[in-house]
């Protein structure tokens, strides 16, 4: 084997392809791409990156394992309409942690910038088939609701997880934080990041007894936690240290 | 090839110009001067060179217009062919000549070159670091974007400190009350025409003198410069144990400048040019606008004085450490040359060296200053989220749109103003907690006006979860001890 003409054909060839690369590779040297343009902050329409500058400190990166509401949760995404996506984005949801972020209420946002969130959430989560043919309860409460009768609903849907000490919704200072439309978006959608169930009612496979949820029992379990709202919540001491 | 011959006989009838190059390139240096630690100068004046030249090209593109200045920087990075080489070549070779040129100064200073009879060669070097450090700053405010307009914006208000004349002296930097057209073309004709022509004329003043006074020799230890002495000294030392400079000390020079090309080029390929950042846009709030490397140092240095300092070390500090530079030559003009001999020189240039290093590192992560976008951008980790009850994921949600984030950091992201908080139940119990949310304290403001009794809870027992699996949190023993315990019933007096 001729290995004098192995190494110098190689070389050449090494050196030809290396030059070659060079010149046609120019302008994609990983210096070029680091001069991007900077858009102005108010004309940025790209979700990722509206997302991930607004929301993604409480919603989550990719809208799950957030602290707030997981808003790429499927039966979330169906069950919310555009109207009301764009309301709470705009306007905040009061007295909850949700601030305002259009422009017109205070924020950063523009009315564009917001559409584009809109059809951004839709775009990446979308929702389809999530209700697996089931009608969920109304996103608006209808007709009476009634507390006791709720009372007796939450004993026998609701109380087997949340009697626990670490899954307490009945604390005044968790109810202080939170509006009615909260505790329907919550009940009826879930958290299914966290394993916490929508009104279907379906934990590890299993339907719980009582589930699925219809629109009465949710709103009469919205009445009976609002009768457990306190005057003075937050205190942080029980009644029993404060004596 | 006798016509080349012929022709350049004609010209050299004329010019004249052999003897002097010949004497220039042949002249005798010591021998010991062809040295690795003598190759800054040449590298500093090749990225002048460097300079020059991408400057000339840029200067064909770019329009000197408040309204059009950024958008040709665009047309540069975006449009032309390898414009944006050019920029990063013109932006890297712009950080290179600072460094080279400090480091060139520090070695001089290093090894006494500025003693006797070089005293002017110093001063005039002297001056071309401050014309240096003046082509940086007005090159920054030529890249027309955010952190140029702002940058702008406190050169122009650390001017206006100045007594009595600051207003008229803000007024004629700007070109007027505030920074618009008339600004840009002004510092324009200063980066392109007034600094580089004055930097060249010097440069080549220096240059001269050290063909004319020679290159420093090696400082020996026991040999300090005498005035009277030093002259003969030096001859003797060039002529009896020389070398001519061409090439015997010039192809270190040569060959340490190409690198320094080569190092220009590499980094404006890898790490491309600098910006332009957003538009200069006054309305635009959402920047954090910084300045460029070589002034970092003085970006921390203010962020961290205190305000009534300010304008004393902004408007003295400047002219004394001139003036101590100015006035070393003169001071300490004679006398031993070497770093054995000089500690308190060694001292100050490793004092001078560290400072500098660590203000520019604190710089870059500005730890007094808050991340305004990390309550909306930075996550809660997802391990501080699962576990928790509906009432601690509230506080999770309190945290965040609080922006408690923008100081304290968690799992790595947040501001660094306070402490980071991934742990901070096992050092504070939730009674400590609730104490420093409302009352603030120990730089951290009082919370307990506009956060209410649910937010300041559902926030604390949201906090106190904040600590490793394996290692409970704080307690209060006495406060299990009250829970338990009913107090003593007091004996009925009879």
């Amino acid at each position: 084997m001729n290995l004098r003409f192995f190494s110098a054909t190689g070389f050449s060839a090494l050196a030809l392809a290396a030059s070659l690369s060079f010149i046609s590779g120019c302008d994609q040297a990983p210096g070029a791409s680091r001069a991007e343009v900077v858009e102005r902050p108010d004309q940025i329409t790209d979700f990722k990156t509206l997302y991930t500058q607004n929301c993604a400190g409480c919603h989550g990166n990719d809208g799950r394992n957030g602290a707030a509401l997981a808003l790429s949760n499927p039966v979330y995404q169906a069950w919310v309409d555009d109207a009301t996506l764009q309301r709470i984005i705009s306007q905040g949801e009061p007295p909850t942690q949700m601030p305002a972020f259009a422009q017109s209420s205070g924020g950063m946002l523009t009315d564009a910038q917001v559409d584009a969130l809109v059809k951004g959430m839709r775009t990446a989560w979308p929702a389809n088939g999530a209700f697996n043919g089931l009608t969920p309860p109304a996103s608006q409460p209808s007709g009476q609701s009634d507390a006791a009768q709720g009372q007796k609903t939450y004993q026998t849907a609701c109380a087997q997880c949340h009697s626990k000490p670490n899954q307490q919704v009945t604390d005044p200072t968790y109810l202080a934080l939170v509006n009615n439309r909260t505790l329907r978006t919550l009940i009826v959608t879930g958290r299914p990041d966290l394993g916490h169930p929508d009104w279907r009612g379906v934990v590890n496979g299993q339907v719980q007894p009582g589930y699925p949820l219809n629109d009465q029992q949710v709103g009469d379990i919205i009445a009976y936690l609002n009768s457990l709202r306190s005057d003075t919540p937050g205190q942080p001491y029980s009644p029993h240290s404060q004596q | 090839m006798h016509w080349l011959k012929d022709t350049y006989n004609w010209l050299e009838r004329r010019i004249q110009l052999e003897g002097p190059v010949k004497d220039a390139i042949l002249h005798p240096v010591p021998k010991n001067t062809a040295s690795w630690w003598y190759v800054f100068g040449s590298a500093a004046f090749t990225l002048l060179l460097l300079q020059v030249v991408t400057g000339i090209l840029l200067a064909i593109v770019y329009v000197p217009s408040g309204a059009e200045a950024w958008s040709s920087l665009q047309i540069l990075n975006h449009q032309l062919p390898l414009g944006w080489f050019l920029r990063a070549m013109h932006g890297w070779g712009s950080n290179f000549m600072v460094a080279v040129v400090l480091i060139h100064m520090a070695q001089v200073f290093f090894f006494g070159a500025y003693k006797f009879p070089r005293e002017l060669t110093w001063i005039l070097g002297v001056f071309m670091l401050l014309m240096t450090l003046g082509m940086a700053f007005t090159g920054q405010v030529l890249r027309f974007d955010q952190d140029s307009y702002w940058g702008l914006g406190i050169g122009a208000s650390i001017a206006s400190r100045v007594p009595l004349i600051g207003a008229p002296l803000v007024h004629i930097m700007l070109g007027g009350p505030i920074i618009a057209g008339a600004t840009l073309t002004r510092f324009f004709a200063l980066h392109v025409f007034v600094i580089p022509g004055m930097l060249l004329a010097f440069t080549g003043l220096h240059v001269w003198m050290v063909l004319k006074l020679g290159v420093n020799e090696w400082p020996m230890p026991g040999r300090p410069v005498n005035r009277k002495t030093y002259i003969k000294e030096y001859h003797d030392l060039a002529h009896n144990d020389g070398i001519p400079f061409v090439p015997g000390a010039f192809w270190k020079d040569l060959v340490f400048s190409g690198a320094i090309l080569a190092a220009v080029a590499v980094c404006a390929a890898v790490f491309g040019p600098y910006g332009p950042t957003g538009q200069p846009d006054p309305t635009i709030i959402q920047t954090v606008p910084k300045p460029d490397f070589f002034f970092l140092w003085l970006y921390s240095v203010l962020s961290y004085l205190p305000a009534n300092l300010e304008t004393p070390f902004l408007l003295i500090a400047p002219v004394l450490g001139i003036a101590v530079l100015l006035a070393l030559p003169f001071y300490a003009g004679e006398g031993e040359k070497s770093w054995h001999r000089r500690p308190v020189a060694v001292m100050v240039l490793a004092l001078v060296a560290v400072s500098w290093g660590t203000l520019t590192h604190l710089a870059t992560f500005t730890p007094w200053s808050p991340v305004m976008n990390a309550w909306s951008g930075a996550t809660v980790p997802a391990k501080f989220v699962h576990n928790l009850s509906p009432t601690e994921r509230q506080g999770a949600v309190v945290f965040q749109s609080k922006q408690c984030r923008n100081c304290h950091a968690l799992g790595g992201e947040g501001g660094q103003r306070g402490p980071a908080l991934d742990t901070v139940a096992t050092r504070l119990t939730e009674d400590q907690l609730i104490r420093q949310v409302v009352q603030g304290g120990g730089n951290m403001p009082a919370y307990g006006t506009s956060l209410s009794p649910p937010e300041v809870t559902a926030l604390v027992r949201f906090l106190t979860t904040l600590h490793p699996v394996g290692q409970p949190g704080a307690t209060d023993a006495s406060r299990a001890d009250a829970e338990t315990n009913s107090p003593p019933v007091k004996a009925q007096a009879h």
